[in-house]
């Protein structure tokens, strides 16, 4: 098929007026009242008269003659629950179950809760190819259910059915990072996640899943299944051959087969490699919550350097600076959320989702930071009542902060991928909110300098040259650390890691340029210019103002960019997927 | 439920995927979807003929679900099926004519407009250059009522000598071999010989993906046969053989005449059914003698083991089966390699008991509706233009004047094309296909069009690549927005059904049919075609006398109370020519004994004699072997079970496109991409004499060494193929080019 569709034509075949013969006309003429009763039949529906089946008054469903086998006939005992079981030796990919579950389950024109994969291997002697059907494997350890902030899964204590809850859920789609099978999947226009919940009220009812009824080779079928055993294959890596490992969510899914499947068995997409969804709102809100925490921590590690006048003369500027850019933060972290006005039941999933307590720890730095940077505009006497009082706020902020940033790495460190492993992505936002905490030492300082504030002036001159350096340093590191991952690429295997330094270096290439461009001007190149220039007295205001601009704007736009890297090249664990073109 | 500030567990996003009872033997539905009342109705794409139960809500098809009862799907669709309702909706549909004005847009305009249009231009392009410049170009995917109806308007009304369909690309060959050796085209299995063999041979076919629902039928088989697959690529139907004969392409023929060879050797032949049932057996036997077995492995690249063990598999086999499709169809040697297929059928006895058969499998919903009624290259109702009592019979059933029937077939598909690129024909009128994608050698089929004076199209989309260089659209109504009639590859004739209301103006290609004639001044001659039923009434009377009668089929409801009926199925007291299980007459529309017949039980072909015949030639070699520029064999053929040919309705619906790849790929063993700095996944440029195409490469030992494999539903693909034809059927022989390939 083309996709746009062209009527252009050359006009060299002009259609002329039809020359009408007599009888051409007279046809005509009778041709209209016929015209008019034909697309008047067309649009007449009929079906329904003509044909009258007697309504099946029987309680049981047709098609249940051929699934009653496939389903099983009692509840699943203490220890057990109900598990997909396929036949991957009659699976023979004609993918009838995507298309039953769509429409047996009313989902949306474009939604579907079932995929086909394919595994390719063998030689030109014994090639293999095996279609692999998948949905979601109600897993022992659900990752969904425990990385929702919101408990807006449940696992049926009898049947071990996962159950998404449609209207519990607000959208923040921090089960389809978690689930190592992609399985859920967001709906953007009803802000909500959903999915697979093996058609639990059809199994309720003795009717089997949509996608059992529906597979003509009966590859297809619900088995009670041990939990201890699941648990035992888990361990011992029996899943699927290519698929992510079972250990991590004790996948329920029984693949079954007599073929021996040979050792170099991929999936189709295996060499295919696609970029993630970005999650700007996200990204955003991580860029800016580790700016504002680190702001306000290296603004209390400054002060360790400064004489009190100084401390103080900084502190109300550079806590409001810090606050703003922190409640920034905040507002773009509920743009995410499918379903904003939902956004307070995130704290119910406090006991087992890093997210809740993300945004416990966030919401706890916010109140603190506005309660420190509110005393440190009034006087700590109109709010806390005194100035030790307005230190533990500090260390309050600080706390809360660093807390808050630990439970971002923890987000991330808990969906295993590889590329948001826990070192690294600890290295990574711990350095973003150094970089851009320092950046926007520097710019507070610059307000006050330009403002006229003798105290900055002296800041700049005395401690100038030490920020820049901690700039230097910490920018430096970072950026290496983020070139290290090209050193996967020299590999042979691909590796998750490798992965993404081909997203990072093909698809993303442009993205990457900016980024190292911007860590290169805004971490090396603008504070290297200032060391330079701080010694000297007294310092041009232009100058000041153009290159501290500059070191803000490109160290925010270059973690901004890292950020979207850290989302779009993540590689993502899944089933094996189909060819793709 | 629970329900809470903090917890809401029940609510409206819950209740949009509320389920509930169904009611009509369904089971649970969605809720916002529950039917008032079902219907049923065939499925339109291929020609396995599911049947589909249509959920209807104040008469208005709302979702669909397969039909349960019917004894050809047993409960079961492909994704296509599944989703044949949401591909109607598309933008594109035409939803009213458009013509090409003189800026070369093409605009909308009303019917009359479109009628005058069509019927003046075609009128004009006939008086300038004579009656047998306006040609048309049918279908295998409209039903037989409307088939018939073009048929009768083109050539009885409008003086229209030549006409043919797309089944020349997918059935010609068969019809043709089944002529010869039989005596009339006719495919003598049921679905149930799938689960009756012990072995089950295909050959150049790859139901998996093809006709899922026939392979449904194969793994219910009980007797766990052997499956043998002859097809150059590992399929998944290959990967569920028993034994894969991954032979070199085009090398069927020889395959099988070594295979007779050595079933003579071994005396595995059924000498008394020989005997007693056909001719020139013995004239084969001689002409086999020179298929050795190290010929055979010679020509088809297998080792000898391989051979033998068919050889074993076969002769020991008890109830053997042998199923055809497009490898063999389309070939250079297609006819030949088929009756290879019908020979050894013949000479084993394996004809017509429960699982046996040489048998085709058929590839469009209504190609056996076109086989037996588009007029073109039969006379309506399987008969012979060339015959002069057939004429006659043909002329009295339609109440026409006898002269009006030409004395000849139509000229075939490549002799309409060659006829407009030499001048011969100026006009042409393409029914609900799609040359500029599927022809073969599109580049030169696209020139070819261009040189037309008036192209009209019939379709349901305004996009599709041939509607795109029409001169005039005539919009017209799809599958599930029209009633009628189709025959599947088993010989059933089953019900499609209006179901929904056409978009805008568009009609059914029946109300096209009769406005045209009404329009061109021979509504007349067609006035007792009121319906699709009252059509298929005439239909009957046509075929009475014929193997393929149906006389016995008193209308359209009794269709549905049978599940569907296979012809033939004379009415009571004219049943001599029936050739299949006998039925035992109780009244005039009997009901059939079983819902599952075959031909053939007694013996008895079609031929005067009543036997069948062995015809064989010698093997002609690849028609564009790969030389040293062109050091690749292209094969071509279907991709997934989710697109259907040239994609114009699959590629409508959001869930079927979700389920394959989306743009061009070309499957390449990872050895001949190794020499050629290939990388998984990368660009790469294929080549043949003829044009040229980019893809990405997609690395599969599925493949063997030097042949590449790309998916016919892209638009790309038959730029590179090259047209050549079977010298009986006519049909192109797409499977076979030779290519390069380069990385770009």
């Amino acid at each position: 098929m083309a996709e746009s569709v062209t009527q252009q034509k050359e006009p060299k075949r002009v259609v002329p007026a039809p020359h009408a013969s007599e009888s051409f006309t007279k046809a005509d003429s009778e041709g209209s009242s016929l015209l008019e009763r034909l697309l008047g039949e067309q649009q007449a529906l009929t079906a329904v008269e003509t044909f009258s089946r007697a309504q099946d008054a029987g309680a049981v469903p047709a098609q249940s003659r051929y699934y009653s086998a496939l389903i099983p006939a009692a509840e699943p005992g203490p220890g057990q629950q109900f598990a997909f079981d396929v036949d991957l030796d009659r699976c023979s990919g004609c993918k009838a179950c995507v298309t039953a579950c769509h429409s047996l389950n009313g989902l949306d024109e474009t939604e579907t809760w079932r995929d086909v994969g394919l595994l390719i291997g063998g030689t030109s002697a014994l090639p293999v190819v095996q279609h692999v059907t998948t949905a979601c494997h109600h897993c022992l350890e659900p990752a969904c259910m425990t990385a929702c902030p919101v408990d807006a899964y449940e696992k049926n204590p009898v049947t071990g059915i996962v159950k998404h809850l449609d209207d519990q859920c607000f959208g923040c789609q921090y089960c389809t990072l978690a689930c190592p099978y992609d399985v859920p999947k967001y709906h953007a226009g009803k802000g909500i996640v959903r999915k697979c919940d093996m058609c639990s009220d059809r199994l309720a009812h003795g009717e089997a899943p949509a996608c059992v009824q529906a597979c003509p080779h009966e590859a297809i079928s619900i088995r009670i299944v041990d939990r201890e055993q699941v648990i035992e294959d888990s361990e011992a890596d029996v899943f699927l051959p290519a698929a992510p490992e079972p250990h991590l969510t004790y996948p329920t899914t029984a693949y079954r087969t007599k073929r021996v499947f040979p050792r170099n068995l991929l999936p189709a997409d295996y060499h295919t490699v696609a970029t993630q969804h970005p999650h700007w709102p996200l990204i955003i809100m991580l860029v800016l919550t580790q700016l504002s925490v680190g702001a306000f921590l290296c603004g209390f590690a400054l002060e360790q350097f400064l004489s009190a006048g100084q401390a103080a003369a900084l502190r109300p500027l550079h806590s409001l600076n810090s606050l703003i850019f922190g409640l920034l933060a905040l507002g773009a972290s509920t743009l995410h959320l499918g379903r904003p006005q939902y956004a307070y039941r995130a704290i119910i999933g406090l006991r087992h989702s890093w997210l809740s307590r993300e945004i416990v720890a966030f919401g706890g730095f916010a109140g603190a930071a506005v309660l420190y940077a509110t005393g440190n505009w009034l006087g700590p006497e109109a709010l806390v009542g005194s100035v030790v009082w307005q230190r533990w706020v500090g260390w309050g902020v600080g706390a809360f902060g660093i807390a808050g940033v630990f439970c971002s790495v923890m987000i991330y460190a808990f969906t295993r991928r590889d590329f948001w492993r826990f070192p690294q992505t600890t290295i990574r936002f711990a350095l973003t909110s150094l970089v851009l905490g320092i950046a926007t030492v520097w710019l507070t300082l610059l307000l006050l300098s330009l403002s006229g504030s003798p105290d900055a002036n002296a800041v700049i001159e005395l401690r100038g040259t030490l920020i820049c350096q901690s700039l230097l340093v910490v920018a430096g590191t970072k950026l290496v650390f983020e070139a290290g991952l090209f050193r996967h690429l020299a590999g042979r295997q691909v590796t998750q890691f490798k992965r993404s330094a081909l997203l990072m270096a093909c698809p993303l290439a442009g993205y990457t340029l900016a980024r190292f461009a911007c860590g290169v001007l805004g971490g090396l190149a603008m504070p290297a210019f200032l060391l330079r220039s701080v010694s000297e007295t007294p310092q041009d205001p232009v100058v000041l103002v153009v290159v501290t601009g500059f070191l803000f704007i490109a160290n925010l736009a270059g973690e901004l960019l890292e950020r979207y890297l850290f989302f779009a090249a993540v590689a993502a664990p899944r089933m094996p997927g189909a060819i793709r073109s | 439920m629970t329900s809470s500030i903090l917890v809401q567990h029940d609510g409206p996003l819950t209740r949009e995927l509320l389920l509930s009872p169904g009611d009509f033997g369904l089971g649970r539905v969605p809720d916002r979807v529950k039917p008032d009342a079902t219907v049923t109705s065939v499925c339109g794409y291929c020609s396995t003929g599911c049947n589909l139960n249509v959920h209807l809500r104040d008469g208005e098809a709302v979702n669909l679900s397969p039909a349960t009862p019917y004894p050809v799907n047993l409960g079961m669709a492909c994704p296509k099926g599944w989703e044949a309702l949401s591909v109607l909706d598309a933008v594109d549909r035409a939803t009213t004519p458009l013509l090409r004005g003189a800026d070369g847009k093409l605009e909308p305009v009303d019917w009359p407009t479109a009628l005058n249009t069509f019927c003046g231009r075609f009128k004009q392009i006939q008086q300038r250059h004579g009656t047998d410049s306006v040609a048309f170009l049918s279908t295998g995917q409209i039903p037989t009522e409307e088939m018939a109806l073009l048929g009768a308007l083109a050539k009885f009304g409008m003086g229209i000598r030549h006409g043919d369909g797309n089944t020349r690309q997918c059935m010609a060959t068969a019809v043709v071999a089944y002529k010869q050796a039989f005596g009339f085209d006719a495919p003598p299995y049921t679905y149930a010989d799938f689960e009756e063999s012990d072995v089950l041979v295909f050959i150049g076919a790859n139901p998996c993906l093809a006709h899922p629902i026939m392979w449904e039928r194969v793994m219910r088989n009980p007797h766990s046969p052997e499956i043998v697959v002859v097809d150059p690529r590992t399929t998944e139907t290959a990967m569920n053989a028993t034994l894969h004969l991954s032979l070199a392409p085009k090398s069927d023929m020889a395959l099988f005449y070594g295979l007779a060879r050595l079933l003579i050797e071994r005396g595995a032949v059924d000498e008394g059914f020989i005997e007693r049932h056909t001719n020139g057996f013995y004239e084969f036997a001689q002409f086999v003698e020179e298929y050795t077995l190290k010929l055979t492995c010679e020509l088809t690249g297998l080792p000898a083991s391989s051979i033998e063990r068919f050889a074993e598999v076969v002769a020991d086999g008890g109830r053997v089966s042998f199923w055809w499709t497009m490898g063999v169809n389309q070939s250079h040697q297609g006819v030949r390699t088929a009756q290879a297929i019908i020979n050894v059928a013949l000479m084993t006895g394996n004809i017509g008991r429960p699982g046996t058969g040489a048998n085709s499998i058929t590839g469009q919903c209504n190609a056996m509706g076109s086989r037996l009624f588009s007029n073109t290259t039969n006379l309506l109702g399987g008969h012979d233009f060339g015959n002069a009592e057939h004429r006659q019979k043909v002329a009295d059933v339609l109440g026409i004047d006898e002269s009006l029937i030409p004395h000849e077939a139509s000229m075939a598909y490549p002799e309409i094309i060659e006829g407009i690129l030499r001048g011969k024909i100026k006009g042409l009128w393409v029914v609900c296909t799609n040359p500029l994608h599927s022809w073969i050698h599109q580049n030169q089929c696209r020139d070819i069009l261009d040189r037309l004076d008036f192209l009209v199209v019939q379709d349901m989309y305004r996009s599709t690549e041939t509607a795109q260089q029409a001169d005039l659209i005539l919009s017209a109504a799809g599958w599930g927005e029209k009633d009628g009639t189709f025959i599947n590859s088993e010989r059933r004739i089953g019900r499609i059904r209006k179901v929904k209301r056409a978009p805008g103006q568009a009609l059914a290609d029946f109300s096209i049919f009769r406005l045209i004639a009404d329009t061109w001044g021979c509504g007349e001659m067609l006035k007792d075609w009121t319906s699709p039923e009252a059509a298929f009434q005439i239909l009957k009377r046509l075929t009475a006398g014929q193997p393929c009668d149906i006389t016995g089929i008193r209308d359209y409801d009794m269709l549905d109370e049978c599940g569907g009926i296979q012809w033939p199925h004379p009415e009571v007291g004219t049943r001599k020519s029936e050739r299949g299980t006998g039925d035992s007459p109780t009244s005039d529309f009997r009901v059939p004994t079983s819902p599952e017949r075959r031909l053939f039980s007694d013996g008895r072909f079609y031929h005067a004699d009543g036997r069948a015949k062995f015809l064989f030639e010698d093997p002609r070699p690849l028609s564009e072997p790969p030389s040293e520029k062109y050091p690749l064999i292209l094969l071509t053929g279907r991709g997934s079970a989710s697109q259907w040919h040239t994609q114009t309705r699959t590629s409508k619906s959001a869930v079927l496109r979700k389920l394959y790849p989306q743009a061009v790929y070309v499957e390449l063993n990872p050895s001949d991409a190794r020499r050629l700095g290939i990388a998984h996944h990368e660009r790469i440029e294929v080549t043949s004499q003829r044009g040229h195409l980019t893809a990405t490469a997609f690395l599969t030992p599925t493949v063997q060494p030097g042949q590449v494999f790309i998916p016919m539903h892209y638009e790309e693909a038959n730029r590179l193929t090259d047209a050549v034809f079977d010298p009986y059927s006519r049909q192109p022989s797409y499977k076979a080019c030779a290519v390069a390939v380069r990385r770009i």
